[in-house]
């Protein structure tokens, strides 16, 4: 938890891999995953950096394995996982892998290319088989008369137009889809020189390739003339058709049809023969083809890694540059040293300064990971600032929960979240695929405590499922106030309301011991008691928020080294928001502690007193709460508006003087500074703010200070500041309406679905009958509209609360996360 | 139509406006034709597609490399994605994208009939043929004897039919006939289409005829150019040029009488456009006029995307993807060929 604080310290290392080494190196380091790589070559485009080579025949690899893969699928068969720890192998084993990939996928192609041969010649007999034996014949024969009978006068002169003429017929069997343009074709083309009859196979066929049932369709084409023959071939040809010898004898026809079924059973067989090989081979594919693909993986990523070294000018060593976590430091050097030392050669990281910003690293743990989620998804921090989430574990579920107020929907909301805590190990609920489902498992944590504080808040309420419980007996007493005021029969007939007073004796007891007194559940002005209670609690909530966000500022100016930062931001920023929001909130509570029941009547009101405070008047009808209010009101507007300019100028002409200064005499602070460089803390602090860098890079960064750019960027800051803790104190009354709209909302849910089904029936049969689609009716509505939309809306606005309000006091969010290399996704 | 296409004609072609300008933003930029001229083989070329939108489109080609296969593969692509768009298209989008096809369906068709003409085999040259321009009967083109043989038997259930009005003869089909049918039908194509987008009113209108009268003019002067030294009559030739675009009708009519190269460029000062376009000829680079018309080709598509709400960007893009294409061809036959020297004259897109 202690580095949950602010991210770890990174360091940027200089890695000097032996030539021999450097791959077993960097193949252990993508196993542990300490470090991130630069890119030092990124002026080089990707093909001519030094192990391009070695990428392309691992890449060439992964083409056969795709191959292979597709073949496995495509026979319907899956790929095991590799099971075990599969390191990248050494480069010899390489061709090793090569070969004998190599080798399995040319056997794979034979016995492919063999398999796929015979069924298209399977195909083909079958084809033909169908064409012979689809009955044209008899069809044919009727239709042979009949065409000619109707050419005969047109064609020729009367008498015998058989004699020279000779039917010829083309046979074959085309796609159905194309089968009525070849029709249009053939008759277009040829005039209706020949006869044409096509039919639908019955039987589908399976398609060679894909092995998907297709059906064909027949034709029989008769012609006369052997022009028509060659346009008709050619026509066929074109339409891709499968055409066949086609005897005239009838006799002969069968004879041909017999062989050919005869034929295609012995090639059944030796396809039966084929496919069992074919099956032998996948096997052998199925062993073979996980841990290679793995391995070859996790080579290709280190020759990627590689890629990104520069070499040494002796070409003896590669040179690496990588971050890495100060802590990992020890773990990486012994990592370095025992994969070099089989080489005989030694590996050394050490570290460098560097100018750039070192990433950001923030360990977390199941717990804590959707936390920092939240923070993240706002902006990763920048390096060494101070890290939200911590805070947040807490404030979010907290200010979930106040707009979330309900016991029992907090209840039901923290069950959920606890079961899936309970269930987090068991793999099938990890191994869910369903991204709605994901995201509610990633949030379980946050689940739980938001549930956790709902249920809090909901006791405070005193609500539950919108009806109040009195676990304590109230503070009210009604039995005093009638017997003191001597309501009669008569009079309580006439009057539905009836007004407790709690200047009379007896009747206000005392405070209720936890939350909201049950008895106000049951008042007219039940809304306007828990408004004016809601949204004071909103701006008292708000204003210690915002207070606790710039006080985090300060831990970053001390990291940073920038004292004066605090003279000149926080303390003006704090000032302002405290004299004028803090004091409202001691008027507050200054008024609910001072203000008793007796003195109701006469009550001075806050808002007529902030209103003044900022007109310097006074209203002589609105008391005073306290002697010299007036007074202690001007200073603190005055002293709040004072720290306007304080926080406008201050920094900008601070930096602008020790800029002077500095300036005066340059050269001889340069010497010390260069001896800081040589140190490896160089890096550490210099991550100060855009005006401000440490160790030696200080002097060109003040060279480039720009007054305009300074002032500019504080004035914006300033307004945005004094703006903001108006606006964001008003921000904060979302608290108030969105917790008034879930109880307005269960409340209506309550009264206008089970209540009425509570009363409908005074028999205990009926109402047992209605109350089950009744109870099923609220417990969807519950679910769906109070838990899921509801909570989802208070979601996103504790989210804005914490984003906007809270993280702008304090939180830049301009850095980039540590994304170290490593295996593990590859794994996976 | 309506004027006013922004008020619905999202409702149609929205969803394929939006893919065609995400796929506009994939072709490739200056710095990629910088990283690709340093390619020095192939396989480089290859690589450095890889990290483009071209994706692994290359990854299950069987090596050797070669050209013809990266171009193959890239206009399968091409028609993949044009494809999508014309089956998700609806009326009257579908019809435009019909009309973009059937220049393709008339390169093909005449490519048939050369290669039957010259006893080529039918395998051979559906190969060259652009996959765009495919349709199913276009194998059977070579049984044709006669340009109306041709129309009756073959082309009459294509969208290629009304352009055949004007061509029909009984004279066999040689060599220079094939190539005053190619002129025709693309004549009366252009005319077509151009009446069709001028009709459709609106963006689309505005965007499409200057780029067809672009189209249209640069077809004159090509024919022109071609024409110089042939047995072609001047009055044949004018009937071959389209009869829109900014030459018609004075410029067309001068064209016809031209006789070599210097009489065009008289002519083609008179008009502010192709003036400048002329004058690049032959200049720094040693530019074609082909190449000229090319850039501004590219330029005229480019600025198509400016406008929102019409058919244009789907033409233009094709163009683009086109140009693009012949651009990588391009390069990869200077690096196939070891003829660096000439490697960077490709026609940027801006």
């Amino acid at each position: 938890m202690g580095s949950m604080f602010r991210s770890e310290e990174v360091a940027l290392v200089q890695l000097f891999l032996p030539t021999a080494a450097a791959y077993t190196c960097v193949s252990q380091l993508g196993e542990l995953g300490l470090v991130e790589f630069r890119d030092l070559n990124a002026s080089v485009s990707a093909f001519q950096r030094r192990f391009v080579v070695d990428v392309r025949r691992c890449e060439e690899l992964e083409k056969t394995f795709t191959f292979l893969q597709e073949e496995v699928r495509r026979a319907g068969l899956v790929l095991p996982r590799p099971e075990g720890r599969l390191p990248a192998p050494p480069p010899r084993d390489l061709l090793r892998i090569q070969e004998e990939t190599e080798r399995l996928a040319q056997e794979l192609r034979d016995v492919r290319g063999n398999q796929q041969s015979l069924r298209v010649q399977l195909h083909q007999l079958q084809l033909h088989a169908a064409v012979l034996g689809q009955g044209h014949g008899p069809q044919l024969a009727t239709a042979h008369t009949y065409g000619a009978s109707e050419r005969t006068p047109l064609l020729q002169a009367p008498g015998g137009p058989h004699q020279d003429l000779r039917v010829n017929f083309v046979a074959g069997a085309v796609e159905p889809h194309k089968a009525p343009a070849l029709e249009r074709l053939l008759w277009r083309a040829c005039r209706g020189f020949l006869i044409a009859s096509f039919s639908e196979l019955e039987r589908p066929l399976e398609h060679p390739v894909t092995g998907e049932p297709a059906t064909w369709m027949t034709f029989l084409i008769s012609y006369w003339g052997e022009q028509i023959g060659q346009k008709i071939r050619k026509i066929t040809d074109c339409f891709h058709c499968h055409v066949f010898p086609f005897l005239e004898q009838e006799e002969a026809r069968r004879a041909a049809l017999q062989q050919l079924q005869q034929q295609s059973q012995e090639m059944q067989e030796v396809l039966g023969e084929t496919e069992r090989f074919l099956s032998q081979v996948l096997g052998r594919v199925q062993q073979l083809l996980p841990p290679a693909q793995v391995q070859v993986r996790k080579m290709k990523a280190v020759y990627l890694a590689l890629n990104q070294c520069s070499v040494s000018t002796t070409h003896k060593c590669l040179i690496a540059e990588a971050w890495c976590a100060t802590r990992d430091l020890p773990a990486l050097q012994e990592a370095l040293r025992d994969s070099s030392a089989e080489e005989g050669v030694s590996a050394v990281a050490h570290r460098i300064p560097s100018r750039d910003m070192p990433p950001t690293l923030i360990r977390t743990n199941r717990f804590t990971a959707s936390f920092q989620g939240i923070v993240d998804s706002y902006g990763v921090g920048r390096y060494q600032e101070v890290n939200p989430a911590p805070y947040t574990i807490i404030t979010f579920p907290f200010l979930f929960a106040v707009m979330f107020g309900d016991v029992g929907h907090g209840l039901l909301m923290f069950l959920f979240a606890l079961a899936m805590v309970l269930a987090e190990n068991r793999p099938a609920v990890k191994a869910a695929q369903n991204e709605i489902w994901q995201t509610f498992f990633g949030g379980r944590y946050l689940l739980l405590l938001m549930g956790l504080f709902s249920v809090y808040t909901g006791f405070i309420y005193n609500e539950c499922f919108s009806r109040a419980s009195s676990i304590f007996p109230s503070g009210w007493s009604v039995a005093a106030m009638a017997n003191q005021s001597g309501w009669s029969d008569a009079f309580l007939a006439q009057h539905t309301m009836l007004t407790l007073d709690p200047n009379v004796t007896g009747v206000f007891l005392g405070p209720y011991p936890f939350g909201i007194d049950p008895i106000w559940s049951l008042a007219a002005n039940h809304l306007s008691f828990l408004n004016s209670f809601k949204m004071k609690m909103s701006v008292i909530l708000g204003v210690v928020h915002m207070a606790f966000g710039v006080v985090l500022g300060v831990f970053n100016h001390m990291h940073f080294g920038q004292r004066h930062r605090l003279l000149l931001e926080t303390l003006p920023e704090l000032t302002f928001l405290l004299g004028l929001f803090g004091y409202l909130v001691f008027l507050v509570i200054y008024k609910w502690l001072h203000v008793s029941a007796a003195s109701a009547a006469s009550a001075p009101s806050i808002l007529i007193h902030f209103i003044n405070m900022f007109l310097f008047s006074h209203s002589p009808t609105n008391r005073p709460l306290y002697p010299q209010q007036e007074v202690v009101q001007a200073m603190l507007v005055v002293l709040a508006l004072a720290m306007v300019p304080v926080l406008l100028l201050g920094t900008p002409l601070h930096l602008l003087c020790r800029h002077r200064r500095r300036r005066r005499r340059p050269t001889g602070r340069k010497e010390d500074k260069a001896g800081l460089l040589g140190l490896p803390d160089a890096s550490v602090n210099g991550w100060g703010s855009d005006e401000e860098k440490a160790g030696g890079l200080e002097d060109e960064q003040e060279a480039e200070l720009v007054p305009s750019e300074v002032f500019m960027h504080q004035a914006i800051h300033t307004i945005e500041f004094c703006l903001g803790c108006i606006s964001n104190t008003a921000s904060y009354l979302r608290l108030w309406a969105l917790s008034l709209a879930h109880a307005q909302l269960s409340e209506v849910l309550w009264a206008m679905v089970m209540r009425i089904g509570l009363g409908l029936g005074r028999e205990v049969g009926v109402a047992a009958v209605v109350l089950v689609p009744i109870f099923a009716a609220f417990a969807v509505m519950t679910v769906a509209i109070l838990l899921v939309m509801e909570g989802l809306s208070a979601f996103l606005h504790a989210l804005r609360l914490h984003w906007v309000e809270f993280q702008n006091k304090f939180y830049s969010g301009t850095g980039y996360k540590l994304s170290p290399f490593t295996f593990a996704a590859t794994d996976d | 139509m309506l004027e006013g296409a922004e008020l619905y004609f999202n409702v149609d072609h929205g969803y394929l406006e939006g893919l065609v300008r995400g796929c506009k933003a994939s072709l490739l930029t200056q710095q990629d034709y910088i990283n690709l001229v340093q390619c020095e083989t192939l396989e480089d070329l290859k690589i450095h597609l890889q990290t483009t939108d071209y994706g692994n489109f290359l990854a299950n080609q069987t090596n050797p490399l070669t050209v013809s296969k990266i171009d193959t593969e890239m206009r399968k692509r091409l028609c993949g994605e044009f494809e999508y768009f014309r089956n998700h298209s609806l009326e009257p989008l579908s019809t435009f994208l019909t009309y973009m096809t059937c220049s393709y369906m008339i390169d093909n068709v005449i490519l048939l009939m050369n290669g039957a003409l010259q006893k080529k085999s039918v395998k051979e040259i559906l190969g060259k043929c652009h996959p765009l321009g495919r349709f199913t009967e276009m194998e059977a083109v070579n049984i044709a004897e006669t340009p109306s043989d041709l129309f009756n038997a073959i082309l009459v259930e294509t969208p290629l039919a009304p352009f055949f009005q004007d061509c029909m003869s009984e004279n066999a089909l040689d060599e220079l006939n094939i190539e005053l049918l190619r002129n025709k039908l693309y004549k009366s194509y252009l005319e077509t289409f151009y009446k069709f987008c001028k009709n459709h009113g609106d963006v689309t209108a505005e965007v499409m005829c200057p780029i067809l009268e672009f189209e249209a003019d640069r077809r004159a002067f090509i024919i022109t150019l071609n024409s110089f030294g042939t047995e072609l009559s001047k009055e044949d030739r004018e009937t071959l040029y389209p009869t829109f675009g900014k030459l018609y009708p004075e410029g067309l009519r001068l064209l016809a009488q031209a006789e070599d190269f210097d009489q065009m460029k008289s002519i083609v000062d008179h008009y502010v456009v192709y003036k400048p376009l002329f004058e690049a000829v032959g200049g720094s680079g040693g530019k074609t006029l082909e190449d000229v018309f090319y850039e501004r080709e590219v330029q005229m598509n480019v600025l198509a995307f400016n406008r929102q709400f019409h058919y244009g960007v789907f033409y233009a893009y094709v163009k683009l993807k086109e140009q693009e294409m012949r651009n990588i061809v391009w390069i990869a036959e200077c690096i196939s060929q070891r003829h660096r020297t000439k490697i960077n004259s490709y026609i940027p897109i801006l």
